[in-house]
């Protein structure tokens, strides 16, 4: 308003002196300094005062849904629209994003889909942290034509629907799992128990290691959990006594069940030890497995969805940095994703030059954007199904926890050769 | 053999802390005739205030599960006054219905607040004693039996409280009717408050010895509060026994169910099945469930 008042006083001082004959010589750098002027703030006063930008973010933050996963990605996106908001806004308008708690129901994301859309006008979507509930939310946004980018949701049926509105930046099952088993057979492990979660994450995360272990000839044993169990102890007894017991277990559970099913494992002598190692995904991360776990956690191994610190880019080290600082705790990888992808949803209405959902979802086919975990693109590759719209380059690898109270960031990295730090499994068997 | 053996004794323990909190469960319903849908809300903040107990003044953990009772108890005695008095005061009209929205609207609430008080990480206090006993075949972490030995000891001290003080016998004559304990002297009021401020107790006890087992997070106490509801219509609704019973019986059917089902995939997703399963036997024999009354409800 400041900026409003001064510029029409200046105007009326130059028609003022245009009127009194003052020389033409010094009226024309006048006039056009004023204009200048006058444009720059037209264009800061436009830019506070435009409407801003509406995302609409879904994910888990409170129960039954993985909150502790959700509550991180939150934090991530955050700190991510107060920065894009710092440095001006997106297209000179500022960015704000409305948050909706999934709760890891598929009704509940369904309905926060359709609450986005409909009542905040979200320009797209991103989040989520559950892969059935993500299936909801494409789904209504597939109907809606509003663009969907997914951040932490495994099943391969989510790309594999082939939604022209559904990215993804996590890994689909196929593209990890596919390696993890693969790499377990190199290992030399004979049999291989997998505990899942039946979920659409769960049950496809096992069917794929389970497809691979097969090819291998690996002998194998599935067990499935529900999310809200915390008693793994009668199913732990049984994979301990009928057949062969297992020389690895590898858990297809997101979040903090899994430090249930180690626990419980360690406490009966069972895994992880020299003769039986325990594989975990990325809740396993978090500094609390210490806490719960306590050197149960010790030699657990988990696979890591981010590029490990030695190979961080500026942008990776400055997030890391700002996170710790803000929030107190380090970064796991999902965080990192849920950054990204904020960040590419971002890029891809810079690239569009739009917050119109048909230009972002344009923008978002067409951008390569470089984000804390690799650079970013969506192909429309639809061999195999999973691969449309799917970043493909996701980097993963496998830690092992050597040390009580260990980082993830400090760990040995055993896999993929490329970033190894060892190339032993400990402890020895 | 020693496979039998081994889910039998995991499912005794877990069964003990099942039946220390339905005994709770079943205590209120019994003195109040109240469902008491906030029951699992009362089993997670008993643990996390062991937890904090133990954190914040340094006492060991048995010593925190007894700080954690005592703290539910003063917290189920303020409940009672502040959300469920209004009931038997003539203030409400439709009193099953009043006690079944409060009750669940307790839960909805204490769990959000405690994912704001206390975060949505996972906590844990130390264990009770470190490692695993080992008698020959048995493997039992010394938590789970240090748990288990402890609610042992708590629901024979409730038995006897029950049986043998003049409250618990005021308590019991006020569950079989509250007019004629009236009219021997009794407050029936005062009752209310001491049943549920015990029930309270109680699922805090069984949340503080669970705590260092499992882990605290704000939704432990869901899937314990359907298991204490299972129990509490198996025993039979308002038998203090029958729950202890019917926890027993739950906790080893479980563990049972998922060491023996044929499909070894499924078995573990099907542990609430199996108790279902149990309940729809034991209704089907005896409709009043093992050890019931016939009247259940609010005068």
């Amino acid at each position: 308003m400041r900026s409003s008042k001064w510029l029409r006083v200046s105007a009326v001082r130059v028609i003022a002196l245009q009127r009194r004959g003052i020389g033409r010589f010094l009226m024309k750098p006048i006039a056009i300094a004023v204009m200048i002027a006058a444009a720059t703030c037209l264009l800061t006063v436009n830019a506070l005062a435009a409407e801003p930008i509406v995302l609409g973010w879904v994910g888990p933050l409170s129960p039954p849904g993985n909150f502790s996963g959700g509550q991180e990605m939150q934090w991530a996106v955050q700190l991510g629209v107060d920065e894009i908001n710092k440095a001006g806004g997106l297209l000179g308008r500022p960015l704000k994003v409305v948050y909706e708690d999934t709760k890891g129901q598929p009704a509940e994301g369904s309905a926060a889909a359709v609450r986005l859309i409909t009542r905040d006008k979200v320009a797209a979507i991103f989040g989520e942290f559950h892969s059935s509930v993500a299936l909801a939310e494409a789904d209504v946004a597939h109907k809606q034509g509003v663009p969907w980018v997914g951040t932490d949701v495994w099943a391969d049926k989510l790309t594999a629907l082939q939604y022209p509105e559904v990215f993804r930046l996590a890994p689909a099952n196929s593209l990890v799992y596919v390696k993890v088993a693969a790499w377990m057979a190199e290992q030399g492990f004979k049999h291989v128990a997998i505990i899942a979660e039946n979920t659409d994450f769960g049950q496809d995360g096992a069917r794929v290691v389970s497809n691979i272990l097969k090819e291998k000839h690996v002998d194998q044993k599935l067990v499935t959990i529900d999310l809200n169990q915390q008693d793994f102890t009668p199913a732990l007894l049984r994979l301990m006594s009928e057949g062969a017991k297992p020389d690895i277990i590898q858990m297809v559970v997101a979040g903090q069940a899994q430090y249930q099913i180690v626990k419980q494992a360690c406490q009966l002598g069972f895994a992880p030890n020299a003769k039986t190692k325990m594989l975990g995904s990325t809740g396993l991360l978090q500094k609390e497995v210490w806490e719960v776990d306590g050197d149960c956690a010790k030699h657990l191994l988990v696979v890591n969805i981010a590029t490990p610190k030695s190979q961080w880019n500026n942008k990776a080290k400055a997030f890391a940095a700002a996170f710790q600082k803000k929030y107190n705790r380090a970064p796991t990888g999902v965080a990192m994703e849920a950054y990204d992808t904020l960040g590419v949803v971002a890029a891809a209405i810079r690239k569009a030059g739009s917050a119109e959902r048909k230009d972002i979802i344009k923008g978002l086919s067409q951008i390569s954007y470089v984000g804390v975990n690799g650079t970013y693109s969506f192909p429309a590759t639809t061999d195999p199904a999973w691969a449309y719209h799917q970043f493909i380059d996701v980097p993963f690898h496998i830690i092992q926890y050597t040390a009580s109270n260990q980082a993830p960031s400090d760990a040995p990295i055993v896999y993929p050769k490329k970033w190894a730090t060892t190339d032993k499994l400990l402890p020895a068997n | 053999m020693t496979y039998f053996m081994l889910l039998t004794v995991n499912g005794l323990v877990i069964g003990l802390i099942y039946a220390l909190m339905a005994a709770g469960l079943t205590l209120v319903f019994s003195v109040l005739k109240v469902v008491n849908f906030g029951h699992g809300s009362f089993y997670m903040l008993g643990g996390y205030a062991a937890y904090y107990a133990i954190g914040l003044l340094g006492v060991p953990p048995l010593v925190g599960v007894f700080i954690a009772m005592v703290a539910l108890f003063l917290f189920g005695v303020a409940i009672e006054w502040l959300v469920l008095q209004p009931m038997y005061t003539g203030k409400v009209e439709r009193k099953d219905e009043y006690a079944i929205i409060v009750t669940f609207g307790l839960t909805i609430l204490l769990t959000n607040l405690a994912l704001v008080v206390f975060g949505p990480f996972s906590k844990s206090p130390p264990a009770f004693l470190q490692g695993t006993f080992i008698a020959g075949p048995l493997i039992l972490p010394y938590d789970r039996l240090i748990a288990a030995a402890v609610a042992v000891v708590l629901l024979v001290a409730l038995a006897w409280f029950l049986a043998r003080t003049s409250l618990g016998q005021a308590l019991d004559a006020v569950s079989q009717s509250r007019e004629s304990a009236a009219v021997i002297g009794i407050n029936p009021k005062r009752m209310y408050t001491v049943a549920f401020g015990l029930g309270s107790a109680l699922a805090g006890g069984a949340g503080a010895l669970i705590a260092p087992i499992f882990a605290l997070s704000p939704n432990m106490g869901e899937l314990p509060g359907v298991q204490a509801f299972i129990i509490i219509v198996l025993g039979g609704m308002g038998s203090v026994s029958g729950s202890i019973i019917g926890g027993i019986l739950l906790g080893v059917v479980q563990g049972l169910g998922v060491g023996f089902l044929p499909d070894p995939n499924r078995a573990l997703a099907y542990t609430q099945a199996f108790g279902a399963l149990l309940l729809i036997f034991v209704l089907l024999v005896r409709p009043t469930g093992l050890f019931g009354r016939a009247h259940t409800r609010l005068e």
